[in-house]
């Protein structure tokens, strides 16, 4: 699997990069920002969706920060412990990533911004072409979408993070730079439809760190993550919830894997709260109403019926610590 | 005793100069000294010699034919493979490994239709373009081959039509890779799209273009491969059955999975000869399809083995890309290399076959097994592959290890638009094995009896012969269940643990090489053939054509020769990789190259001995019958002190001759029925395994994890116990995929969904039980030192034994493979709307009570216990022919005991009607009497 050509750009400073990156659209020149790698390479591999340029951000000073509060984007996930301050929330969820040896080099911004994922799209070139493309790398054939045929206006390929849907419910914000200044903007607002968009990142943007509010350390939680191989597979559904200890009234809970966008579910929980919190019903309610609220398409290992029923067992798990 | 030896023969001579050093070649050593690393003789092992010949090794089975070659050396000792070293330190040669001076990249051009004609190629901007050295396509290959020589439908390149998404079309050459995936993008080929057929179902059905036409014998138009029908038995004994089980079964097909894709390099020397590398496990047919494709005699083309990355019956075919990296390099001048993507690797396929299994079995009111009925409708995918044979295996291989009062089996093969089905580990047994062990958990439950005691006491004896006329031999089949059952603790844990933790009984029964080579007559041409030679240096050079995939076989083979000469392993030296220095062998399958080229290098190395002891005889003045072989010296068997060095006899062996050389073959007995299709399953010996798996179900999700197995596998005589228990948790790795996790999933355009090793889900490390291997020697009279197979076979059981778990854990029979938490989460959601629960964890495991058949059965268990044993060790030795369990006499023909005895090959019209789903061919009419297609 030989990689098209491209040249690696390795700046060392944040404004560096943002210069480059500046140069790069002014030139018209086409270009993907890279961390770990982890996600990027094996597309390039595919030659899915390739740009002549790559910008490394493995240089760039001060962005491996890792404290309770502050975790820069070149994080490793496998620094994201206990040890090191990190939520354990987010511990749990980072420890399920993948395998050890992609966690060693996977970064936490490049899992945050993962490349949406869907069994159409994440193929070898000659594979696609069999298909004759989708919507997502339509090869300039303007290709429908080959899991909700006959359209190609929406891409509907999955998110399949697993520390995007912790950082949501500890209310984390997400810092990003770009040639045009940069914006903090809250981790819920960063996601955008579709499986394209996939984030509020303009070109030339990257994330550059994300930070957690002083009441984080006030909450305890929950990941649950359903996946065929415990060892190494993507999510095929995650549940994550948080609550500050003996208040149900601050939960929170927040799915990833089961669109092309990971979300929290406000009204779900606020419903249940309205009626009163009632331990084992509530949490009941909770999980039936939070699955009710996804729809997962047919683009990963496991069928989209399945990954909802789920939901419910998930949601259930991840709460279950406000009953004790 | 002798003054030592030297390195070399020849005039005594001075061994120190004048100055004092040493001269070299001429020193001595103390006795033994010859060779080996070690300078004395080690004492005889008595441990690893057989209590028969004097030793102490315990043989509750009884003596074995080659126990007076045995010397104590390395048979029996659990041993590192003897290529061991050059793999873990990375020196090994895989196929990508080979770099030849000046060679190119070949790529090649694949379908990206799953069925069409080809209307026309245009080569002419590839050809243009810089960088390029030769293109070819369909045109360049006009000749057919395929594995096996009934079925050769596959070519080089595509020639007329594309039948899968991924089937070769033309290749290129070029000076890089990135030129020659440049070349690829400028192919103009025209096709006309044709309707594809992906459902098995509908490949039985008639097409206005059937994937292949086989003239005369095709099967009116449908996409038919092969049909078998076969009946045994007396059919009458299934109507009044006291137990049944029915289940139909859907198994999704699986790959290999191996690490090492394919790849191949192809160099035409200066001399006009082929020269190509691959990672074959069965080189000689790779050989032969190269001379027909190629158009060249066999004796110019030598085809290299590599290491090999990992085969299971996936490098087991000749390749279309083989061919085409000789036709590129001989088009080119230059040597081409082709490696495949992983992608590639599953368009290439050659797995188990996607199945439509339906078991139907009775038992009467003894408990006896009076019938199986099964049904096998498989995938074949674009080519016949092995697909012939596989035909044949999902029936006959269900015929044993049980004592059946009728068999009745059709199967069907059919092409469709999918990469080509073949050969994977556990070749056809597989499926049905699972489909039939879960059937007898199902009868024992309906009869309120231990499904354990329901095998042991219908199992078929040592030396006995089953209903379709196999000869088995040696059988652990009893001891391998009750090694199990202890070990487990299986009694107090079986229908007793809480819901959703559960434990499961499967057994296995495979062949321990294919008794037909299917190139040659048996009768006329050896299995296996082994050269060797001892040359002045006293290190054995051993010649075979067996292709040592990383089971071991090139260690197996030194050691049988290092047991048989007692040298040690380090001064056996095995060269397996050349066609140009190998004797034809038909490679690594049907589980059959410790079995036969272990036969044949014994038998060589017995020549050898022979000539040994013979120049001892005439040194020492003592018959060969006193002699005894011990590492690295002959002596005395009443005096050790008189002896003679392994090399000083071997130089005295020397003396008119040179270097000695011996060649050992193996030809399997004449054996089995009469029959059509009485060649398919038939083997010189069979293996036998049965398992226990435990499993913790998550009755929410349907999560399974396997979390223990117990797995005994009798392989007759381990040869070397490390590679067994090597063999069985590799074994159990692969079973465990299968049945958890793996499935070639096709989507509903047919294609391909999951070709990468992330989205097709072999289990890792993690998710790996703890396995407990348990050997069991029934000392095979055949096999070398006793030996059978132990690489296939013990995949068998774990699949049904997992699927029983399952039903132990949850109280839910699940019959679509493999069971993913989805479709066991649907099994659940079933099992609830029938108990009228609304939580899973409501659900209640079943529980179960011996009946009035529970003591009888132990009883006849028992009994048939003294008799086994008996038979094993050859005390009693009275015919024991399928039936006997049933009443008859096995000295008389059974047709003329039963009035409905019947042995058919083809069904009565009145079955017609009846016939399962692939019997459903047997409607069908082949071309030459339908008057078409002469």
């Amino acid at each position: 699997m030989l990689m098209p050509p491209f040249t690696l750009h390795h700046p060392t400073t944040v404004d560096e990069a943002c210069e480059l990156a500046a140069k790069l659209m002014a030139a018209g020149e086409g270009f993907d920002w890279v961390a770990g790698g982890t996600d990027l390479v094996p597309n390039y591999k595919w030659h899915i969706n390739t740009k002549p340029h790559v910008i490394s951000l493995a240089k760039i000073q001060g962005t491996d920060t890792i404290s309770s509060n502050e975790l820069g984007c070149m994080v490793r996930l496998a620094d994201l412990t206990e040890e090191n301050g990190v939520h354990s929330v987010v511990v749990q969820a980072a420890s399920k990533v993948a395998s050890s040896l992609v966690r060693t080099n996977a970064t936490l911004g490049g899992n945050l911004c993962l490349d949406t994922r869907c069994f159409w799209y994440n193929q070898g070139e000659d594979w696609r072409r069999s298909i004759d493309w989708c919507h997502k790398a339509d090869c300039g054939t303007g290709a429908d979408c080959r899991v909700i045929p006959n359209q190609n206006t929406l891409c509907v390929a999955t998110y399949q993070g697993d520390i995007a849907p912790t950082l949501m419910v500890l209310g984390a914000s997400v810092h990003l730079i770009g040639p045009n200044g940069a914006r903090t903007l809250p981790i819920d607002s960063f996601y955008q439809l579709d499986g394209m968009k996939k984030n509020v990142l303009e070109e030339g943007e990257f994330l550059l760190k994300i930070t957690l509010p002083e009441d984080a350390n006030k909450r305890i939680g929950s990941y649950q993550k359903l996946r065929v191989r415990d060892s190494w597979d993507f999510p095929e559904a995650g549940v994550a919830a948080s609550w500050i200890e003996g208040d149900p009234t601050s939960l929170v809970v927040a799915t990833t894997a089961l669109e092309s966008i990971p979300r929290t579910h406000p009204e779900e929980v606020a419903s249940v709260l309205e009626a009163g919190w009632d331990g084992n019903a509530s949490v009941k309610a909770l999980s039936t109403a939070v699955q009710k609220s996804v729809k997962p398409v047919n683009n990963t290992a496991l069928p989209p019926r399945y990954r909802r029923s789920m939901v419910r067992v998930l949601t259930k798990r991840a709460v279950q610590g406000l009953l004790e | 005793m002798s003054g030592g030896y030297r390195q070399q023969p020849g005039g005594a001579g001075k061994v120190t100069r004048k100055d004092g050093k040493r001269v070299a070649g001429k020193q001595a050593f103390p006795p033994p000294g010859s060779g080996g690393s070690n300078p004395t003789m080690a004492p005889r092992d008595l441990d690893f010699i057989p209590e028969m010949v004097g030793g102490k090794e315990a043989q509750p089975a009884g003596a074995h034919v080659h126990d007076r070659a045995r010397t104590g050396t390395s048979v029996g000792k659990p041993t590192a493979l003897v290529d061991s070293n050059a793999k873990v330190t990375g020196q090994a040669w895989y196929g990508d490994d080979v770099r030849l001076a000046n060679e190119v990249i070949g790529k090649i051009l694949r379908s990206p239709h799953h069925y069409a004609k080809i209307k026309s190629i245009d080569t002419s901007k590839v050809e243009a373009l810089p960088g390029v050295l030769a293109v070819a396509t369909g045109a360049d290959s006009p000749h057919q081959f395929g594995v096996l020589p009934v079925t050769k439908d596959e070519h080089a390149m595509a020639v007329e039509k594309v039948r899968h998404v991924g089937d070769l079309v033309a290749c290129v050459a070029a000076v890089d890779e990135a030129t020659a995936m440049e070349a690829l993008n400028l192919f103009e080929v025209e096709y006309e799209v044709l309707e594809p057929v992906f459902d098995p179902k509908k490949g039985l059905e008639d097409a206005d273009e059937p994937i292949h036409w086989r003239g005369k014998y095709h099967l009116a138009r449908t996409n038919v491969q092969k049909r078998v029908f076969q009946e045994f038995g007396d059919r009458s004994l299934v109507e009044t059955p006291l137990a049944s089980s029915h289940g139909k079964w859907n198994m999704a097909g699986v790959h290999h999975g191996f690490t090492e894709p394919h790849a191949v390099v192809a160099h035409w020397d200066p001399n006009g000869r082929l020269q190509l590398y691959t990672p074959q496990q069965v080189p000689h047919y790779t050989h032969r399809a190269l001379a027909t494709v190629l158009d060249v005699p066999m004796h110019q083309i030598n085809v290299i083995r590599t290491f090999v990355g990992g085969g299971f019956g996936g490098k087991s075919d000749p390749f279309p890309h083989e061919m085409c990296a000789a036709i590129l390099a001989r088009k080119s001048g230059r040597p081409v290399r082709i490696t495949f993507d992983r992608e590639e690797v599953y368009w290439i396929n050659r797995g188990r076959h996607p199945s439509h299994i339906e078991v139907k079995m009775t038992a009467d009111e003894e408990a006896r097994i009076s019938g199986f009925d099964i049904d096998a409708l498989i995938d074949g995918g674009g080519f016949a592959s092995f697909g012939h044979v596989t035909s044949y295996y999902n029936g006959v291989l269900a015929t044993a290890p049980y004592e059946l009062g009728s068999f009745h089996y059709t199967g069907a093969r059919v092409w469709t638009n999918k990469p080509a089905s073949g050969a994977m580990r556990g070749h056809g047994a597989v499926n049905t094995r699972c489909a039939v062990e879960v059937g007898l958990d199902e009868m024992s439950e309906q009869m309120k009896v231990d499904p354990i005691d329901l095998r042991l006491a219908n199992l078929l004896p040592p030396h006995s012969r089953t209903i379709s006329g196999f000869r088995i031999t040696s059988n652990g089949m009893r001891e391998a269940l009750e090694k199990v059952r202890e070990g487990s603790d299986w009694d107090s844990k079986f229908r007793q643990m809480p819901l959703g933790k559960g434990i499961g009984i499967g057994c296995g029964f495979f062949i321990s090489g294919s008794g037909l080579p299917i190139h040659w007559d048996p009768n006329r041409f050896p299995h296996a053939t082994v050269h060797m030679q001892v040359d002045m240096d006293g290190g054995v050079t051993v010649h075979t054509g067996a292709a040592d995939i990383g089971q071991g076989s090139t260690t197996a083979v030194a050691q049988v020769v290092s047991e048989v000469l007692a040298l040690p392993l380090e001064m056996i030296h095995v060269r397996s990789h050349e066609s140009d220095t190998s004797p034809v062998d038909l490679g690594s399958y049907s589980s059959r190259v410790t079995f036969m080229n272990a036969n044949a290098a014994i038998r060589a190395a017995l020549e050898i001995r022979e000539q040994l002891l013979n120049a001892a005889w005439e040194i020492l003045g003592y018959h060969p019958n006193n002699l005894v072989l011990n590492d690295r010296r002959i002596y005395y068997k009443h005096d050790p002190a008189i002896g003679v060095s392994y090399l000083k006899a071997l130089h005295k062996a020397q003396e008119d001759k040179g270097a000695l050389i011996a060649s050992g073959a193996y030809r399997s007995p004449p054996m089995g029925g009469v029959h059509k299709g009485a060649a398919a399953g038939l083997a010189p010996a069979y293996s036998f395994s049965a398992y226990v798996a435990e499993v913790d179900v998550d009755v929410e999700t349907g999560m399974i994890k396997c979390t223990n197995v117990w797995a005994a596998h009798d392989c007759g005589k381990a040869l070397n116990p490390l590679a067994v228990k090597g063999q069985i948790i590799g074994s159990c790795h692969m079973g465990l995929g299968q049945v958890l996790s793996e499935k070639m999933v096709y989507g509903r355009t047919g294609h391909l969904q999951n070709p990468n090793l992330l989205e097709y889900k072999i289990p890792s490390v993690h998710e790996m039980p703890h396995v407990e291997p348990i050997i069991i020697e029934s000392c095979d009279p055949e096999g070398p030192f006793g030996a059978k197979e132990a690489g296939e076979g013990p995949l068998l059981p774990i699949l049904p034994a997992v699927v029983n778990a399952v039903y132990d854990a949850i109280g839910i029979r699940l019959r679509d493979l493999p069971l993913t938490p989805d479709v066991v989460f649907k099994g659940i959601e079933k099992g609830m709307k029938a108990a009228g629960v609304d939580d899973p964890l409501d659900l209640t495991s079943p529980r179960v009570e011996h009946g009035a058949l529970q003591p009888l059965l132990v009883k006849r268990a028992a009994e048939h216990k003294v008799r086994d044993r008996a038979r094993q060790r050859s005390e009693d030795t009275d015919p024991y022919v399928n039936g006997v369990l049933f009443g008859f006499d096995p000295n008389l023909p059974l047709e003329d005991q039963v009035e409905g005895w019947r042995t058919a090959t083809e069904p009565d019209p009145e079955q017609l009607a009846e016939l399962g789903l692939a019997g459903k061919a047997w409607l069908k009419k082949e071309q030459r009497h339908m008057g078409g297609d002469e």
